[in-house]
């Protein structure tokens, strides 16, 4: 059906499907999340995109640019498939977040590590593995990697060493209702993977 | 006579899921709607004597689709089909008057299932 395959695109129907298997994993992490906190997440339309690497800002729309942030990122591959899972966590959030974690010791940089490393593998680790489950893929997850702490988003995403020019960009923004936290959660796939993840998603499509 | 069962879901391929997930020998006229605004009116038109309701919608969202339901008194029985699968989210639905919950993905055993656990599927 593809005529330029060195071309990644990605069609509306893709879109939607990508979307959806999003809304999925995204509700099985938040489930987690909010057992773990006794809290209830709220859950938006996850949005999906084929951006140049050097829009990735752009991909984040509902970060505050100005605030300070924490992230996490982590690589995943599988069946060919590679990403990197993107945390992206207000720094706002971390009073609340340690208060509904029962964090006892001292909220210094470490401690805010602590907790950050906390949320993030959880958020990360079930929204690969759901959507792997649902692509029957199963992703073998990396090291979490700090980027840094108190940065501006712009610093963070100028860390990060990306190897592609396109990427399917898939952003969550995560919020707890009743109380401060917000973190978005951004899953990066290569642009290579992208054509094998489109012939997995035409299968779903038929 | 055929059941009027209405899809509710902003995304064409979980609508496509959902209509798979349907039955076959269970006769019905299978109606669309691609947010909660158009889920209501459809509803109100008749067309969702069974709703199979998606809660993360643009516009107007599943809960707020179950609160106009029960303010205008319309005649549904709503079945949530979701991804979010959180305590609460199973919980505020049921007290919207959802009759059951399912999680996403959906398959045509589950449906199956929960159509004849709640009367609606029978004989079959």
């Amino acid at each position: 059906m593809t005529l330029t395959p060195t071309e990644v695109s990605l069609s509306e129907d893709q879109r939607d499907c990508y979307q959806e298997l999003t809304n999925v994993a995204m509700g099985q992490a938040a489930d987690r999340l909010a057992r773990l906190l006794d809290v209830y997440v709220v859950l938006p339309i996850p949005k999906v995109n084929l951006i140049e690497s050097s829009d990735l800002h752009m991909a984040i729309q509902d970060a505050e640019t100005d605030s300070a942030m924490s992230a996490v990122c982590q690589g995943f591959i599988g069946s060919g498939i590679a990403g990197e899972a993107l945390l992206l966590f207000n720094d706002t959030s971390f009073s609340d977040l340690a208060a509904l974690m029962n964090y006892g010791g001292e909220l210094d940089r470490y401690g805010e590590l602590e907790l950050l490393m906390d949320v993030s593998s959880l958020l990360i680790g079930a929204c690969i593995q759901g959507i792997g489950e649902q692509l029957e893929i199963h992703f073998n997850q990396g090291h979490p990697v700090v980027l840094g702490q108190h940065c501006k988003v712009d610093d963070i995403l100028k860390s990060g060493n990306h190897q592609w020019t396109k990427t399917l960009a898939i952003e969550i923004h995560y919020t707890i209702e009743h109380v401060n936290i917000d973190c978005d959660l951004l899953l990066l796939f290569t642009e290579d993977s992208v054509a094998k993840l489109n012939n997995k998603i035409n299968y779903l499509l038929d | 006579m055929a059941t009027n069962v209405l899809i509710c879901d902003d995304s064409s391929f979980a609508r496509k899921q959902m209509a798979r997930a349907i039955p076959k020998e269970w006769e019905v006229e299978i109606h669309f709607a691609g947010d909660g605004v158009e889920g209501v009116q459809a509803i109100r038109e008749g067309k969702g004597e069974v709703v199979f309701l998606d809660l993360t919608m643009p516009n107007l969202d599943g809960y707020g689709v179950l609160e106009a339901i029960r303010k205008e008194d319309l005649p549904a029985m709503v079945i949530v089909v979701s991804g979010d699968i959180q305590p609460d989210a199973q919980d505020r639905v049921k007290k919207l008057g959802a009759m059951a919950f399912i999680k996403k993905p959906i398959d045509a055993e589950k449906a199956r299932e929960v159509l004849t656990e709640y009367g609606i599927l029978t004989g079959a």
